[in-house]
């Protein structure tokens, strides 16, 4: 099928509000069989909530989907199924407890009793049409995150789907599942299966994709052929509507005093911890999650009491520091788990603010809550969060924002040790971005600690980089020692170089 | 001991487990659908009374044993209405229901207090309740004790191989992959919570019919809440249910023999035998098991779609 063969799918003019925010604006999009087509864009540019209403999860407040040239209009995902699309979701719906056969069959069978043979032949040959390998009879507990995709995917095949939209389908692969995807998702190109690969990763999108949207602020600011693309920079630029920074100011200070030492730090998991964070400079703690990283934060942001060996706080015993009542303003805690430990997700970014920050905006039992709504009115114009409404819920904002919101609150206390915990983790280009550069001005006025299995990371931000591996330091050292840095992957694995 | 005293003492393990078999059997079906109603005690009652007076009123035991289902099912449906319809706390409404059909039942009943109904009377299978030991043991009693051998295995088969058993595996397991499957989840949870409640009420009656044969004040005596115990000990597999309910059925009969017998031990405490037994085997037996087989979906309520 040539490029002007008609559009299996065509969408007029859709847009879509939530309250006040517009997620998609006048979008116009032609999807084809035979292609796969990426929705390029970053977080919340608005390409969940378009496929969404292809998928027939939300309706659209205007415009139109055809479908061969016939509007239609899908009041449900069951009749957007009917009509031949579906979607595989970054959530898997799949019955835990059950066969890879029966969770494909579920709902579709026919007849009072089920036929498990005949099901296991059918959900084989789909497989092995489609190069998708999979054990019928496996319990889908059994299976990888890979394996329950496919069983996603067969799900959709066997109801004879004629356009696939997949929500990021990468994110919860290895790099060896991922290329099996690829090949899997360019077979049921090839077979005539119309196919949408939403993403935020230019690579992926580079790699895979025959004809790329790219969306930003819920419009579609291009629509090219992947021949038309030449480089990424130029795509990255498309998507952000700026280039990325690709060095970012990464000033080395004097490091000043001492604000958090840790000395033979042991207890179940630790091993004899030694290290020492001062006032200007980041220390970063790499490592595979799973390592160590947990109890170590805990142990130095108070929330479980030193086993074995000492640690100090701005010169203070950890006992005498957190035994006092006002010693939370000077350190922060950055918690990996944004949307829980860190924030209240049903209350607004105002309340949330004074979760953390009562002082200056109390008297007696009372709140001034008028008073802390001009301060986080002020939060949010200078971190450049959006919206730009404090009395929004925090569930409302998206990752990237809800993070510089946590910061926004976190250093307006003047912190002078800050543990940060993977604060970029699943953040897009911009947003990490952002995050990064408010982390390395606060540096300025305190030391910190960050914590993170993204290299890219602990080398854009830290002036020291300590190894961790099972409850150990391996090695700690300055980034600028590259004959140390080419070693990070070895110790990680805990290889001693 | 000798064979003359195990042998009846089994056969009455069989007798006093089966309305406790037929209300574990019901909860099962339940909770394989996501709910957890803990109305068994009240609603065994409910089907208690139902199944006497109808069988009082009509002369057919029969009709009074359905009656019995139908009104474990009309009561259950009231949790359903709490949990389906109004997406009320399943804990809340269960243990009201416990509550509401305990105090009807006692206070319905009174006037019967001390009668006596026709009821069931032992029915030996041919050829079978000759075979030695497990004949008499198994197959010299009551239709309905052979009712409830054969409703295990249904259930199991229903479960396993069956349409609307998968769906209603699915729903109790993870509604939002039910949903996107197709199927009618609310439906699905209505059956699991009326067929459910019509099998307790069967206990019920099967208690005032075919065991007492009278009617007395706090009859189900806390059999309900064993068989919300018994549901986790069989893991929720219906055959398992027949163990755990016949192995309390036995301690209860062994416990009225050596009362019969005359011991020097208090008979509130040998009373107290068969329940305390009950609560040590379920420490056991969930001491491993990491509570694993439970539907993962039980007790939480599907939100209706926006």
């Amino acid at each position: 099928m040539g490029e002007n063969s008609p559009a299996f799918i065509r969408l007029e003019s859709i847009s879509k509000s939530f309250g006040t925010v517009h997620a998609n604006r006048d979008i116009s999009l032609d999807i084809h069989f035979g292609k796969i087509k990426a929705l390029l864009g970053e977080n919340g540019a608005g390409k969940s909530t378009l496929m969404g209403m292809l998928a027939g999860q939300l309706q659209p407040d205007k415009g139109s989907i055809c479908l061969h040239g016939k509007p239609v209009a899908f009041s449900s995902t069951k009749a957007a199924i009917k009509a031949g699309i579906g979607m595989v979701y970054q959530h898997f719906m799949l019955v835990e407890t059950m066969t890879v056969a029966e969770n494909v069959f579920l709902g579709q069978e026919e007849g009072f009793f089920l036929q498990p043979k005949k099901m296991e032949d059918l959900v084989k040959d789909l497989a092995e049409t489609y190069g998708l390998q999979i054990d019928p009879c496996a319990r889908i507990s059994d299976l990888s995150m890979g394996e329950k995709q496919r069983v996603e995917i067969l799900k959709l095949l066997q109801r004879r789907s004629q356009l696939l939209i997949f929500d990021e389908p990468t994110a919860v692969l290895t790099p060896q599942e991922a290329i099996q995807l690829f090949t899997s998702l360019k077979q049921m190109a090839r077979q005539g299966k119309a196919i949408v690969f939403i993403s935020h990763k230019l690579d992926e999108v580079l790699e895979i994709a025959d004809e790329i949207a790219v969306l930003r602020h819920g419009r579609v600011v291009d629509s090219l052929n992947r021949s038309d693309v030449n480089s990424k920079s130029e795509l990255a630029q498309l998507m952000i509507g700026r280039d990325i920074m690709h060095k970012i100011d990464k000033r080395p200070l004097e490091p000043k005093q001492m604000v958090l030492r840790v000395k033979d730090l042991c207890d179940n998991v630790l091993k004899h911890i030694n290290f020492e964070v001062r006032q200007g400079e980041v220390l970063g703690i790499v490592g595979v999650a799973g390592n160590g990283q947990k109890p170590l934060v805990e142990t130095v942001c108070g929330l479980k009491p030193v086993e074995q060996g000492d640690v100090s706080i701005f010169g203070e015993p950890w006992y005498r520091f957190f035994s006092r009542r006002s010693w939370s303003n000077a350190l922060c805690y950055i918690p990996e788990d944004r949307r829980g430990l860190a924030s209240c997700l049903n209350l607004d970014l105002v309340d949330n603010f004074l979760l953390t920050t009562r002082e200056g905006f109390s008297k007696g039992p009372w709140l001034n809550k008028r008073e802390a709504e001009k301060k986080v009115q002020g939060l949010i114009d200078a971190f450049g969060v959006q919206p730009k409404d404090a009395r929004i819920l925090a569930r409302q904002l998206s990752g990237g924002n809800l993070q510089k919101m946590v910061l926004a609150r976190e250093f307006y206390r003047r912190p002078r040790l800050i543990v940060a915990e993977q604060p970029t983790q699943g953040l897009d280009i911009a947003a990490t971005e952002d995050i990064w550069n408010l982390l390395l001005k606060a540096k300025d006025k305190a030391g910190i600690l960050l914590l993170t299995g993204d290299l890219t990371e602990a080398l854009s931000l830290s002036d020291r980089i300590a190894v961790m591996y099972e409850g150990r330091i391996m090695d700690t050292f300055y980034t600028h020692d590259t004959q140390k840095i080419n070693q990070i992957g070895l110790m990680m694995a805990g290889i001693v170089p | 001991m000798s064979i003359e005293f195990f042998l009846p003492l089994l056969a009455a393990a069989v007798q006093s487990g089966t309305p406790v078999l037929y209300a574990t059997l019901g909860e099962i079906f339940t909770e394989k659908s996501g709910v957890l109603n803990l109305g068994v005690e009240g609603i065994m009652m409910i089907g208690a009374l139902a199944a006497f007076v109808t069988t009082m009123l009509s002369g057919s035991p029969i009709l009074g044993f359905l009656v019995g289902g139908c009104a474990g099912a009309v009561l259950s449906g009231i949790h359903g209405l709490v949990c389906l319809v109004f997406q009320g706390n399943q804990v809340v409404s269960g243990l009201a229901l416990t509550i509401f059909g305990v105090g009807l039942a006692d206070y319905l009943g009174t006037p019967y207090i001390g009668q006596a109904a026709p009821g069931f009377n032992p029915l030996p299978v041919p050829i079978l309740s000759k075979i030695p030991f497990l004949g008499s043991v198994f197959f010299n009693h009551d239709s309905l004790v052979y009712i409830s051998y054969i409703i295990p295995m249904l259930m199991w088969l229903f479960f396993r191989y069956t349409r609307w058993g998968l769906g209603l595996r699915a729903v109790g397991e993870y509604p939002p992959a039910a949903i996107a499957g197709g199927l009618r989840v609310i439906s699905y949870r209505w059956v699991g919570i009326l067929v459910g409640g019509c099998l307790v009420g069967f206990g019920g009656a099967y208690l005032s019919l075919a065991y007492t044969h009278l009617w007395t004040n706090g009859l189900s005596a806390g059999r309900g809440w064993i068989a919300v115990a018994l549901v986790i000990f069989a893991f929720w597999d219906p055959m398992r249910a027949m163990v755990g309910a016949y192995l309390f059925g036995g301690v209860m009969a062994f416990q009225l023999r050596l009362q019969a017998a005359g011991t020097h031990v208090p008979s509130s405490l040998l009373l107290m035998l068969p329940y305390a037994l009950t609560v040590m085997v379920l420490v056991f037996s969930s001491w491993k098991g990491q509570g694993t087989e439970a539907p993962a979906a039980l007790g939480v309520n599907i939100e209706p779609p926006d």
